[in-house]
């Protein structure tokens, strides 16, 4: 996969190359600042961009808001979102287009490999990644939704993994459950949050999080 | 002593010569300034006087100052840089205007008290030197028992001794009646005890509000410096152990390093929690009110907001309206039973007020830790904060905090 990277922290620029290089891909650019990055996108048409919130030139939220920018402009350009902390406002930000190819992940989940290597791989197949910070949020303002309540405690575990953007198929891994029951469970949500069928899990996660979102 | 002496009859003589022109001076600007306070000519008129005057009490400060022994300060506020109406206007408003014209028209009584010591010195002197001049004078017609002390050498000198044995009375009047003189002086032209305090409380007021904005600036400082710092490198670190990790594959020592960058995890999301609770990131990022929006976005009842246009806010004020708003709104959650919520947020002036109205149950203790917190908070940034949570509800927290430029 070709990727392009922004992060301001040589440290962890390095670290990210080192760390996809060493995985199998490889980056055709690794940038410090916005501007950079939107340049460098444009250049390189990357099969993804990694992209720190964080960035000059403001240390704000700069790195947000130039892939929003480019999503704008590419509405389904992959980008994956890193941050040192996780705002559910940013999250629904970038999903708010529908698009799908979005990722919003905390720094640390890059250092659970086989998981950090999953989600870059769905974010540039058009899926989703959100972090299980976001998700839990999202579950704490649904609290008192009467959807979410209606749900049982198996249903909500498997409802959290559909929102973090995760496939059936790695959903029954993690839960070891049999593909059978992972699609009972998730037909049972779509039906109780009142959410029309889909076979696309693309769309059924953007869905969900829209849901979760609302 | 003979220095104190010579100042203080200084002090007396500068006084006696001066004070018919101060005098006269107070009269006329007042009677001028008076005449012309209907024209457009007032406000330089006045300003220029007054910018006499005060040279004339700076010179009379110094005075009093040299026979008092200590510094008498000036009492003037800063002149505000605006127009001539309204400085003319401050300077009127200032009460050190008056006392300085006040001391005007003292000047000449208080000079002419001070002839007494200038008489008495010079008796005295003229007792001591006696066998110098008295010669030269004729006294024919004195009493017989006194006549040999005029008129015979021997007896000038009995008066130089007399006038020796005098010395300490006139020295003591003398002193005495510049010090008079220098304590009324000092007494109108110094600041008054309620200036003083008023300048001493203005004076604490600003010391403090800068040790807040700075203690506000550290901790974005600390919350970037854990940003870039701490927090990056242990980022990289789980880094290089996920390849670590990846190389040993299935060895033993592979479970290790898993577990190792598991810690690391945990390390991270506690300093996350740290810096949540100093300075939240969205506060920097976006400011206040979309920092709030995401507060109510986040809880599990409707939240509404209003706020206000806002202007530039100080750190402290930015992050204390925040802390104000996150705790009542995790109260609301926590314990009012509340199914609606409204935060309103406005800056009036130079006055931020924050206000969160929840319809819950109410009889929420207005003394709670977590409130009491706040409080302190707020009032260290000169603000007010009040809970109002009658049984049944509505609990209303509400903050005022000064904002001004």
């Amino acid at each position: 996969m070709r990727i392009v990277i922004a992060e301001d922290l040589l440290l962890l620029r390095e670290g990210l190359v080192r760390l996809l290089t060493g995985t199998g891909h490889e980056v055709v650019a690794a940038v410090a600042s916005a501007p950079e990055l939107e340049a460098a996108v444009a250049a390189h048409r990357p099969d993804l961009s990694i992209v720190d919130v964080r960035l000059p030139p403001g240390f704000r939220d700069e790195g947000l808001r130039a892939a929003l920018a480019i999503r704008r402009r590419e509405p389904r350009t992959p980008i994956l979102i890193l941050s040192q902390y996780v705002e559910r406002v940013y999250a629904a930000e970038l999903i708010a287009d529908g698009n799908g190819a979005v990722g919003y992940l905390l720094k640390d989940r890059v250092t659970a490999l086989d998981e950090f290597l999953d989600a870059i791989e769905r974010v540039a197949a058009g899926g989703t990644a959100m972090d299980q910070e976001v998700v839990r949020q999202l579950f704490a303002r649904n609290s008192g939704d009467r959807g979410v309540a209606a749900l049982s405690a198996r249903e909500r575990e498997v409802l959290g993994l559909v929102a973090q953007g995760l496939s059936n198929s790695a959903i029954c891994a993690a839960l070891t459950l049999a593909p059978a029951s992972v699609d009972k469970h998730i037909g049972n949500i779509l039906t109780k949050l009142d959410l029309p069928p889909a076979r696309d899990s693309h769309r059924r996660v953007r869905a969900v999080l829209a849901y979760l979102n609302q | 002593m003979v220095r104190r002496a010579g100042r203080a009859v200084a002090h007396l003589v500068t006084s006696v010569v001066a004070g018919p022109f101060v005098f006269a001076w107070a009269l006329a600007t007042t009677l001028v300034s008076g005449l012309l306070s209907f024209t457009y000519l007032a406000p330089p008129v006045f300003l220029g006087a007054t910018w006499v005057t005060r040279r004339v009490a700076t010179v009379e400060r110094l005075r009093a100052g040299l026979v008092l022994g200590r510094r008498v300060e000036a009492p003037y506020g800063p002149a505000p840089r605006t127009h001539l109406w309204r400085r003319g206007r401050a300077l009127v408003r200032e009460p050190a205007t008056w006392r300085d014209l006040a001391w005007c028209v003292l000047a000449l009584p208080s000079g002419l008290v001070g002839l007494a010591g200038l008489i008495a010195t010079a008796v005295d002197l003229g007792l001591v030197l006696a066998p110098a001049w008295l010669w030269s004078v004729p006294n024919p017609y004195l009493p017989a028992a006194v006549d040999w002390m005029f008129n015979t050498v021997g007896g000038r000198f009995v008066l130089t001794v007399a006038g020796l044995a005098l010395a300490p009375v006139a020295w003591w009047i003398v002193t005495t009646l510049a010090r008079a003189q220098a304590t009324v002086a000092a007494a109108l032209l110094e600041p008054g005890p309620r200036q003083r305090l008023a300048r001493r409380a203005a004076q604490l007021a600003d010391t403090r509000r800068r040790v807040v904005d700075a203690q506000a600036a550290e901790l974005r400082r600390i919350e970037r410096d854990l940003h870039d710092g701490a927090q990056a490198r242990i980022v990289a670190a789980g880094m290089t152990l996920a390849l670590a990790q990846r190389q040993l594959g299935g060895q033993p020592a592979g479970a290790e390093v898993a577990t190792a960058r598991r810690q690391l995890d945990e390390a991270l999301a506690e300093l996350r929690r740290l810096v949540r609770g100093i300075h939240p990131p969205i506060l920097t990022d976006r400011g206040l009110v979309a920092a709030l929006a995401a507060l109510a976005g986040d809880a599990p009842l409707p939240v509404a907001i209003e706020a206000g246009e806002l202007g530039p806010l100080s750190p402290a004020v930015e992050s204390a309206a925040y802390f104000v708003a996150a705790e009542a709104l995790a109260n609301v959650v926590k314990h009012a039973g509340a199914s609606d919520c409204a935060v309103t947020i406005a800056c009036d002036g130079d006055l931020l007020t924050v206000e969160v109205r929840d319809d819950g149950r109410g009889g929420a203790d207005p003394s709670g830790s977590g409130v009491d917190g706040l409080r302190r908070r707020v009032e260290a940034l000169d603000g007010t904060l009040s809970v109002t949570s009658p049984v049944g509800g509505p609990t209303v927290v509400h903050a005022e905090l000064p904002c001004g430029s």
